[in-house]
């Protein structure tokens, strides 16, 4: 690009890597395409970024299969409509993990089954026990998300955005909850 | 536009949510423990950056009159109560709602099993919403604004706010360089703190 990268082809090959060969981008380089994504949310979709909410949509279906009187739960019974909004966001998250498994694989980053910070975070390797942890977070997460009708996403980057107050209370409670919790259940990773 | 329109929008723009997620590094389980342990501010940047962004672009879109802004209802103790819950979880899960996909596609294992606890908790809360809701979704003043709290019209409020995050970044990245917050494996790992107990020697090598 450069006349510089013209006089040393052969550094440059081996030096100058694409975009998506990076490992990390800046995270102001990030955040600026997760923000830029409110734009076709809102025109095409008419709604903003959110992810818990398709929790709902897919765990409601599982559930039915189990007790098909989940669907006489109007809360459950709107998640599971066949609207735009409920299936985009599904869509939304299964392309996220499709996404960064792509990311991962273009630049060759590769996770080990856990993190490493989980064996000093816990005091112990056991996967045994990070797994168990693993869906006693995931359960209070979600059921947390939902009483707060939104995630780090939903209330995070789209209601702090349009200036909501729920959405300020609830991400300053989640920080507040996040602080305690990593403080005082874990130890210094 | 048709439910198959719509899935392929959401395909297509969680792709890019995906490879922004991965490349940022903050859905690495280091990265938010490390923040809500106070000690990496990679997702503090991310999560600041997108809120401006989106801040800025959500002004021009419905200074143009192009959208409805639709902001969640107030109800204080929900906001209270699940925003507290919500943190705890992702401190514990080393992970948010959207991020657990971000380490699957990556392959963390352990996230398969904060989705499945995540999809479990978000099915015991739709059945526990009728008996919540007359408890905690009652006695909030509804669609509460920073709009209607001043006075002041949302494109002038929400580039405000944007300018002031920017500053916040401006002097957070000054304080704390994003670079030497990634790890030698981009995960937010810096090894054992010196003279940790219980920590294995092999553990104190550098990483290749």
């Amino acid at each position: 690009m450069t006349a510089s990268a013209h006089i040393v082809p052969a550094q440059a090959q081996v030096r100058r890597t694409g975009m998506f060969q990076q490992k990390a981008w800046s995270p102001y380089v990030a955040g600026i395409a997760i923000g830029l994504l409110q734009v076709p949310a809102f025109l095409l979709i008419s709604t903003a970024l959110g992810a818990s909410s398709s929790y709902v949509t897919v765990g409601g279906f599982i559930a039915a299969l189990v007790d098909p009187g989940v669907i006489q739960i109007d809360y459950v019974a709107k998640h599971m409509a066949a609207t735009g909004k409920n299936w985009w966001q599904v869509a939304l998250v299964t392309g996220v993990a499709l996404g960064a498994f792509l990311s991962m694989k273009l630049s060759g980053a590769h996770r080990r089954p856990i993190s490493p910070i989980w064996t000093r975070a816990l005091g112990t390797s056991s996967p045994a026990l990070r797994y168990a942890m693993a869906f006693g977070a995931g359960f209070l997460m979600l059921f947390g998300a939902r009483l707060a009708d939104g995630c780090t996403s939903g209330h995070g980057l789209s209601g702090m955005a349009q200036m909501a107050v729920s959405s300020t209370i609830a991400v300053t409670f989640m920080f507040v909850g996040g602080i305690a919790a990593a403080t005082l259940l874990l130890r210094r990773i | 536009m048709s439910l198959f329109t719509s899935i392929l929008t959401g395909l297509a723009m969680g792709v890019v949510f995906g490879v922004a997620l991965e490349k940022a590094r903050v859905f690495e389980p280091g990265m938010i423990v490390g923040q809500m342990q106070i000690k990496n501010f990679i997702m503090l940047k991310v999560f600041l950056t997108a809120v401006a962004t989106g801040a800025v672009v959500l002004a021009a879109l419905h200074g143009f009159g192009l959208i409805k802004l639709a902001p969640k209802a107030t109800f204080y103790a929900a906001d209270i109560v699940g925003g507290l819950v919500l943190g705890i979880g992702i401190a514990l899960a080393g992970a948010c709602p959207g991020t657990v996909l971000a380490q699957i596609g990556a392959g963390y294992r352990d996230a398969i099993f904060t989705l499945v606890g995540g999809i479990a908790g978000a099915v015991a809360f739709g059945y526990a919403e009728p008996a919540l809701a007359p408890l905690l979704l009652t006695g909030g003043p509804g669609k509460l604004t920073f709009m209607d709290l001043t006075g002041v019209s949302y494109p002038v409020l929400s580039v405000g706010f944007a300018a002031v995050l920017v500053v916040v970044l401006v002097l957070l990245e000054r304080w704390r360089p994003w670079r030497a917050e990634l790890g030698a494996d981009v995960d937010g790992d810096f090894g054992p703190a010196e003279g940790a107990p219980g920590v294995p020697a092999s553990r104190l090598k550098p990483a290749e």
